[in-house]
């Protein structure tokens, strides 16, 4: 593998920092490529910088880039950053099956990886698109349930809602631009 | 007693309800889609023409078809009768003012006076695609794109493109020895193949043209295997024309499985003079949904000037046939999406406002016209299929409420007045 200065995204703030930069470390020290730039960057951002080339590598969550539909991106899942993508409803609902939710409100900042499940699983509901903090919706009566990411299911707790449904099962993922051979 | 006129209509004619007119429109604009997609632009010509524009121009069975008729000034004037001679007429007389290459596409009635049939009528669509005024092999092939794309876009993947080069076929004639008094007879068999079968296409061409000459003109027509295959087998020089067209189809992104390399296809008409088309369904057995080929010299009978193209024209009904039985048009419903009810005379002014807001975000809605029981208002939904009911009356606003209720599960939910739209738009496709 011919070494080359690479461009490579990490997050700039969030929970795949501290883990990211461990494993840009590990890179390093396998000497994969000589030099490497590293580019603090939002993590919204990091699949479509690679995507159109303008970034050579980056670490992101799974969830973001099945999220984007840029899941050919990926190069490797990387043993950090586990979480799920899970729905969930106020402690004292009435909602118990999939099939409760059918007509609700259902908060989220992945409105397509739900979309995906709820279709797949015959549910029609509407999706209240919100940036972050969705766990809020409930008691802004925005929605009747929230689909977001939980590591440990404490920020949930501490709104009052319970976890029932897994959407999707993310970690982080070391993605590349098209045409970038590495081997890792 | 006043007479009444029977409300009947000519054979081979047909009325559209809304329904079927909803599906019908919904494809219409998939294909038109996919053309304009590719930059392709329409044009319109009249549905009355000159008879002499028209006549002379589709042999002599097929010209005897032509609706023509003298009008009030005692005219002679025909329908149109297909949509390539007033092509060829529009483009003669504005060829100056068009961008050429010209890629056009032209969806419109045209009028045969047939005897009408199952599946024969006198009145119906064509659609037409057509660049003309290049010689570029790219222009093929971006057919053929054109035509796997507008059938993969209808859900209709299981498509066999079979493809051929007259000038191939010229060839293999030539190399048979066969005279070109005896061309067009010998097209006309071969291009039975499909329905009668090799055995008794190779019987009608020994008939013709002594068993030497069919045998040899059917060992390489015939030939199995790959498309490669078959290029090499035939090993004539005018394999080539075909050999580019499918490694510039392959570039373009066509999977190999659905282009055929079909040496006996010939499409009848004389004007063909390179690649021709013609596009089948497996699923569906219903005959070809699309053909058409490059054709040398467009204008002739209308100008000098000489413009080359290629095109191919979609049988419109067909298309219609083939998704109605596979099912797939079951889900296109009429336009409305949401009705808004009205509850009183007092609540009216709300119900309106409520149906403008659900309208300024892009969604079809309309408001009930009469403050009546709500049964019925359910009731004209339900025949409408609409997908929501927004249920505002006086109760509901007092709350800052209204109550959606979905009409496929009869599930309803009180939502924010104000939450009523992106609840609305919650639904649409991610």
């Amino acid at each position: 593998m011919k070494k080359n200065k690479l461009r490579f995204a990490v997050q700039k703030s969030g929970r795949l920092k501290e883990d990211s930069l461990l494993y840009l470390d590990k890179l390093r020290e396998a000497k994969i490529f000589d030099e490497v730039e590293v580019l603090p960057l939002r993590d919204d951002d990091i699949p479509r910088c690679v995507a159109g080339g303008a970034i050579d590598l980056g670490i992101v969550g799974k969830n973001l880039l099945y999220e984007e539909k840029l899941e050919n991106l990926s190069i490797k899942e990387l043993p950090f950053a586990f979480c799920k993508l899970m729905i969930a409803v106020k402690e004292d609902s009435q909602i118990s099956t999939l099939q409760d939710l059918e007509g609700l409100r259902i908060a989220t900042s992945y409105p397509r990886l739900l979309a995906a499940y709820l279709k797949a699983n015959k549910v029609r509901a509407s999706l209240v698109e919100l940036s972050g903090e969705v766990e809020v919706a409930p008691s802004l009566n925005l929605a009747e349930a929230v689909c977001d990411l939980v590591q440990t299911g404490s920020t949930l707790k501490k709104n009052g809602l319970k976890p029932l449904w897994t959407v999707f099962e993310s970690c982080a993922v070391l993605i590349a631009r098209p045409g970038l051979k590495l081997s890792v | 007693m006043k007479n009444l006129i029977e409300p009947k209509i000519l054979q081979g004619t047909r009325d559209f309800l809304p329904q079927q007119m909803a599906k019908r429109l919904y494809v219409m604009q998939q294909i038109r889609g996919v053309f304009e997609r590719f930059g392709f632009d329409t044009i319109e010509t009249p549905v009355i023409e000159y008879a002499e524009t028209l006549l002379g121009k589709y042999g002599d069975e097929s010209g005897k078809l032509v609706y023509r008729f003298q009008d009030n000034g005692k005219r002679d004037i025909a329908l149109r009768y297909d949509q390539t001679v007033p092509f060829a007429r529009l483009v003669a007389a504005n060829y100056q003012q068009l961008v050429m290459p010209f890629k056009c596409y032209q969806i419109s009635r045209v009028w045969r006076a047939d005897r009408p049939a199952k599946g024969r009528y006198r009145e119906f669509y064509q659609c037409d695609v057509d660049v003309i005024g290049t010689d570029s092999l790219l222009a093929e092939a971006e057919i053929a794109k054109i035509i796997r794309d507008v059938l993969f876009t209808l859900g209709l993947k299981k498509i066999k493109i079979r493809c051929n080069s007259r000038k191939l076929l010229d060839q293999i004639l030539e190399y048979a020895g066969i005279d070109l008094n005896l061309k067009a007879a010998v097209i006309n068999i071969l291009d039975k193949i499909l329905k009668i079968g090799e055995e008794k296409v190779l019987v009608e061409l020994a008939d013709l043209l002594g068993v030497e000459k069919a045998k040899a003109v059917m060992q390489k027509v015939t030939v199995k295997g790959s498309n490669i295959q078959k290029l090499n087998d035939i090993n004539l020089a005018a394999t080539d024309e075909v050999n580019d067209f499918l490694k510039l189809c392959s570039d373009y992104g066509i999977e190999d499985e659905i282009l055929v390399f079909d040496p006996s296809l010939a499409r009848g008409l004389d004007y063909y003079t390179g690649i021709v088309f013609e596009v089948d369904c497996e699923e569906v057995n219903i005959g070809s949904l699309c053909g058409g080929g490059r054709y040398g010299d467009l204008c002739s009978l209308f100008c000098k000037e000489k413009f080359s193209g290629v095109g191919v024209a979609f049988g419109f009904d067909r298309i219609m046939l083939a998704l109605e039985e596979l099912n797939m048009l079951n889900e296109i419903a009429m336009n409305s999406s949401v009705l808004v009810t009205c509850f009183s005379e007092e609540s009216l002014p709300d119900s309106l406002s409520i149906v403008n807001e659900i309208r300024a975000a892009g969604i079809n809605a309309e408001v009930f016209f009469e403050a009546t029981k709500l049964a019925k208002q359910f009731k004209y939904a339900d025949k409408k299929k609409v997908d929501f009911v927004v249920v505002c009356g006086p109760d509901e606003l007092a709350k800052g409420e209204v109550t959606v209720r979905n009409l496929a599960t009869g599930k309803q939910i009180a939502v924010p007045r104000l939450q009523l739209v992106s609840y609305l738009k919650g639904y649409e496709e991610k």
